[in-house]
């Protein structure tokens, strides 16, 4: 038991001493990587290493006779999520969602602090000896409160009610909604049912698995696979279709929404915010081919009331290309992230 | 003796009278329903078509149903275009749509209360007579008793409330109303001479306790509850299809015509499950309010008898709240399936455009429920001798509950101020643009489920360890079984990325299984094994701390707070139809709300109706007569079992 408690100390002071390290400037904040695509689960890998770690600490130094008292072990370790979500996580991750999660780190806190009897009584010691204060050093910590805690919440307050320059926040829809039809080019599309006409086999006729299977590989290269490429002059049904999509796009698409379809185009920071990003899987991912082509014909301008609030400059590319070319460059969107369009089963 | 077959063939005959009060509303609508509808008004005789030959024929109207896509004759009005005048939506000198929320959300609340506490009734009842027990048998009868007692005050608020509604309805909206109650027409009656079956079925069911407290009687009141809440259920499911008609119409033509088959108009795409989820959602919100208003109890109890007493009855409540609690997320996702299937585009209103920042607060709601129910759960460890075992493990538990729960709420739409956006690059961020989408959030819920169910577990073994000559093996493989569900919904919330989107979807099917697994298996599987445990102390029933009381009571304004808060977003995302895609809202408040108007409003929902049902709960205690001799038996040095799972 001391054993693996030792080793998951050691984890933690390391982790630790890392952590501080970034935060201070000390240590690049690339010494361990966080590498796109496994994010969500190294952060939550990493907070459960920490969480082991501060376990094997607080015992050994427990077994020492040197045991960090509970209330300090709950203050620091919702400091240390704190210093974590601000410091570690780049790009960085949004007050508003960084308030959530403080909060909710609270809350664990508390519920950890107090889920026996013995370890509450623990936690509070501190909090009633400043309330009873019968000590020399409780009672001055008791008239530093009185004094400081009133000025904290008027500087809240303050803080608060004084007009500021900053911009306010916003929000903004991610995905408006979209009507049940659509018309483009006089015709009418149910987007429910209405299905990319160019999703065809060798032979010509549609084939929603066939083209799924030639999606390339999705992992972190987004290989090709192999007798897939739509760059082969030979290619033909679906795999023909992907590479006029693709020049397509690559004639009016990439300056904004960028070599690597990731919404990093030439001109995308002139906009705010900046084009859809089409390798995340918030993105088309999770859309109906009917639902990207909808946007693509009507672009940010042409979007219903329903929608809103969305915010868009996308021009209503229905005046520019054909309904034949607005389908395949969809076509080659998904084909080159390696996502599946959304369907109905 | 003779006096005991009168009473068995009275309440035989009450039973009976029961059923058939049950069955009249079908038998009076029988002609109705078999002949799907009633005849057109419009259409002439069959006889005098026949005799004004094919002019007369053409004269019936046929409409193609919207949803269905069935042919019908047109026997209704079209839907009523309505103007923004005082002939369509008269108004007192404030929001008409307000006033009317504040209605229809006060007569549901009191609804669900009287629908679920009756289902409460009944399954008590029934372990009270189940129970070998006597002793622990009579005080189930008793606890029973309470709930209806509390339920009858609030029966007739329902009623109270229900009139106001539709005063409100009919003075604020009656050209909408007179569209709703032209089509509801043939089911309408139903639904009052179903309130009067109610009414009378649940007059004698509680009146009646006392009578038919011992062996065939006992089981011919139980029937009577099982009674009581069918009639219940199908008033509940008759309400579920007005709303389900106007967020899903069906049994109508385009221009909202009745085409005569009222069960297509009953049973429109959402319908069912709309049934399903209000069913579990009532249950839970009823055990929540009991649970709280036992807190309350506790908390203000003066002896430490009160105190057990109170103690055990939140407990029951809270694990049967609870134990509907854990299917309602599934339900949930049943019914937005269909929305989506439905309506694409109330779909991404509702989860991905205007609605849904709501669902995030939906989320954090849900997460504050089920650490609400562990923590209290955690604990209640305190008043078993021999759990402190568990205790020390809780902050494990706490950190996978918490992962699960942040990850349920991160938000894919996010609040920020275009620095921050520049800052971090774009909409999309790499960690919170995964953990936004219904992928995650599908394997954060499941975690959060499974852990409860530890918990769950944990509190059963409290005060118990297993004899069975096969623990060892028993506990390791319940330990394997339960890592290996997580591993499995952790690893199918990721492979969801890399497949295509409906085969996701389809992923939580196993998801499921698997948290339904843990929850069916394992608490089997412990059930098996604490048979004839020893025990290592009694449960001291009372001595639980105040903490896990707050969080009873934080258990059910949770539960409030969010039932008002979903009735929101099912009603908001018709957006400015009455009827969906059939008749238009013309009026001034056609609008969607702010989130924090609509969080007002809801706010103020909650508090109104946690004023309003103290004064029922202060109501039931002024009848309280003296407890009788056999209930004021000391409370047991060997407490009463748990109910749940025991």
């Amino acid at each position: 038991m001391k054993a693996l408690m030792s080793v998951g100390a050691l984890v933690g002071v390391i982790g630790l001493l890392l952590l501080i390290g970034m935060v201070m400037g000390v240590i690049p904040s690339n010494t361990v990587r966080l590498v796109e695509g496994y994010m969500p689960m190294q952060m939550l890998f990493e907070l459960a290493l920490f969480v082991a770690g501060f376990a094997g600490l607080s015992y050994l130094l427990g077994s020492m006779g040197m045991g960090i008292p509970r209330f300090w072990q709950g203050i620091l370790f919702w400091a240390f999520i704190l210093l974590y979500l601000k410091y570690r996580v780049y790009p960085p991750i949004p007050f508003s969602v960084r308030a959530m999660y403080g909060t909710v780190s609270l809350i664990a806190v508390f519920m950890w602090m107090s889920s026996n009897e013995e370890d509450w009584k623990k936690f509070k010691q501190p909090i009633l000896n400043v309330l009873d204060a019968q000590s020399g050093f409780n009672k001055v910590l008791r008239y530093v409160y009185l004094v400081l805690l009133p000025i904290i919440i008027g500087g809240f307050s303050y803080m608060s009610m004084k007009p500021t320059s900053e911009e306010p926040i916003e929000l903004r829809t991610v995905h408006p909604a979209p009507p049940a039809s659509t018309k483009v080019h006089g015709k009418s599309y149910v987007l429910q049912t209405a299905q990319n006409p160019y999703r065809v086999n060798t032979e010509g006729k549609y084939d929603q698995e066939y083209t799924n299977s030639l999606i390339v590989e999705q992992s972190m290269g987004r290989l090709m696979k192999p007798n897939a490429n739509p760059w082969d002059p030979k290619a033909e049904g679906y795999l023909k279709y992907v590479r006029e999509g693709g020049e397509i796009f690559f004639q009016n698409c990439h300056f904004c929404h960028g070599d690597n379809l990731n919404g990093r185009g030439l001109h995308a920071f002139a906009f705010n915010p900046i084009p859809a990003n089409f390798t995340d899987p918030g993105t088309i991912a999770q859309l109906q081919e009917t639902f990207i082509f909808w946007r693509v014909a009507k672009g940010g301008i042409g979007l219903p009331n329903e929608g809103f609030p969305w915010a868009s400059v996308m021009p209503p590319w229905e005046q520019h290309l054909t309904t034949d070319e607005i389908w395949k460059v969809i076509l080659f969107e998904y084909w080159h992230t390696g996502y599946y369009p959304r369907t109905w089963d | 003796m003779g006096s005991v077959t009168r009473k068995k063939i009275m309440s035989i005959m009450a039973l009976g009278a029961m059923i058939g009060l049950l069955l009249l509303p079908i038998l009076v609508s029988a002609p109705v329903l078999a002949g799907g509808g009633e005849a057109p008004t419009g259409a002439p005789p069959p006889d005098a078509a026949q005799a004004g030959g094919g002019e007369a024929e053409k004269k019936v109207e046929k409409g193609r149903d919207v949803y269905y896509k069935t042919e019908g004759i047109v026997v209704g009005a079209p839907a009523p275009k309505t103007t923004d005048s005082p002939k369509d939506y008269p108004r007192y000198n404030f929001e008409s749509r307000v006033l009317l929320w504040f209605a229809n959300q006060q007569h549901l609340y009191y609804g669900s209360f009287v629908l679920a506490v009756p289902i409460f009734c009944m399954i008590i009842e029934f372990m009270g007579v189940v129970s070998k027990d006597r002793a622990m048998g009579k005080k189930y009868d008793q606890l029973a008793y309470d709930f209806i007692k509390i339920s009858l005050t609030a029966y007739s608020l329902t009623a109270i409330l229900g009139g106001i509604l539709i005063f409100t309805f009919l003075t604020l909206y009656p050209a909408f109303f007179g569209y709703l109650s032209s089509i509801f027409r043939p089911v309408m009656h139903i639904y009052a001479l179903m309130f009067v079956a109610e009414s009378g079925t649940l007059y004698i069911y509680y009146y009646g306790w006392d009578k038919m407290k011992e062996g065939f009687l006992k089981w011919i009141h139980l029937s009577m509850s099982v009674i009581l809440n069918v009639i219940g259920t199908v008033l509940m499911f008759l309400a579920n299809s007005w709303i389900g008609f106007m967020m899903s119409p069906a049994g109508v033509d385009e221009q909202g015509r009745y085409l005569g088959n009222i069960w297509h108009v009953i049973h429109t795409a959402l319908w069912n499950p709309l049934n399903v989820h209000r069913i579990l959602g009532n249950m839970a919100f009823g055990g929540g309010v009991v649970a709280a208003y036992a807190a309350y109890r506790f908390l203000s109890a003066k002896t430490d008898e009160e105190r057990a007493h109170y103690d055990w009855m939140g407990y029951i409540a809270m694990a049967i709240g609870v134990a509907f609690l854990i299917p309602l997320p599934f339900a949930g996702y049943w019914l937005m399936r269909e929305v989506y299937a439905y309506r694409q585009q109330m779909g991404i209103t509702l989860m991905g455009g205007l609605l849904a920042w709501l669902f995030i607060i939906q989320a954090t709601m849900i997460g504050i429920l089920f650490l609400s129910s562990n923590y209290y759960l955690w604990q209640a460890l305190g008043r078993m001798r021999g759990a402190e075992k568990y205790q020390k493990y809780i902050k494990y538990l706490v950190f996978i509950l918490v992962c699960g729960f942040l990850i349920f709420i991160t938000p894919h739409t996010m609040v920020m101020t275009p620095a921050e956006l520049k800052a971090m690059g774009g909409q999309q961020h790499p960690v919170l643009g995964n953990y936004g989408v219904m992928s995650a959030k599908n394997g954060g819920i499941n975690v959060i489920i499974t852990t409860t169910v530890l918990s769950f577990i944990w509190y059963m073994r409290g005060n118990k360890v297993s004899t069975v000559s096969w623990a060892k093996f028993g506990n390791i493989f319940m330990g394997t079984f339960f890592f290996w569900a997580y591993v499995n919904i952790i690893w199918l919330a990721i492979y969801g990325y890399y497949i295509p989107a409906n085969v996701r979807i389809g992923l939580s099917v196993p998801q499921v299984a698997t948290t339904l697994s843990c929850l069916f298996f394992m608490t089997a599987l412990n059930a098996v094994m604490m048979k004839g445990a020893k025990q290592t102390g009694p449960i001291e029933w009372g001595k639980i701390s105040a903490r896990s009381q707050y969080a009873l009571i934080m258990l059910a304004t949770a539960f409030t707070w969010m039932m008002g808060l979903m009735g929101y977003i099912r009603s908001s995302v018709r957006l400015f139809w009455h009827v969906n895609e059939i008749m238009r809202d013309n009026s001034p408040w056609a609008y969607t709300h702010t989130i924090g108007f609509a969080a007002n409003m809801i706010s103020f929902n909650v508090l109104f109706f946690w004023i309003s049902i103290l004064f029922v709960f202060w109501l039931g205690t002024l009848g309280v007569k003296k407890a009788p001799v056999e209930a004021k038996a000391p409370v047991p040095g060997r407490a009463p079992e748990p109910a749940i799972g025991h």
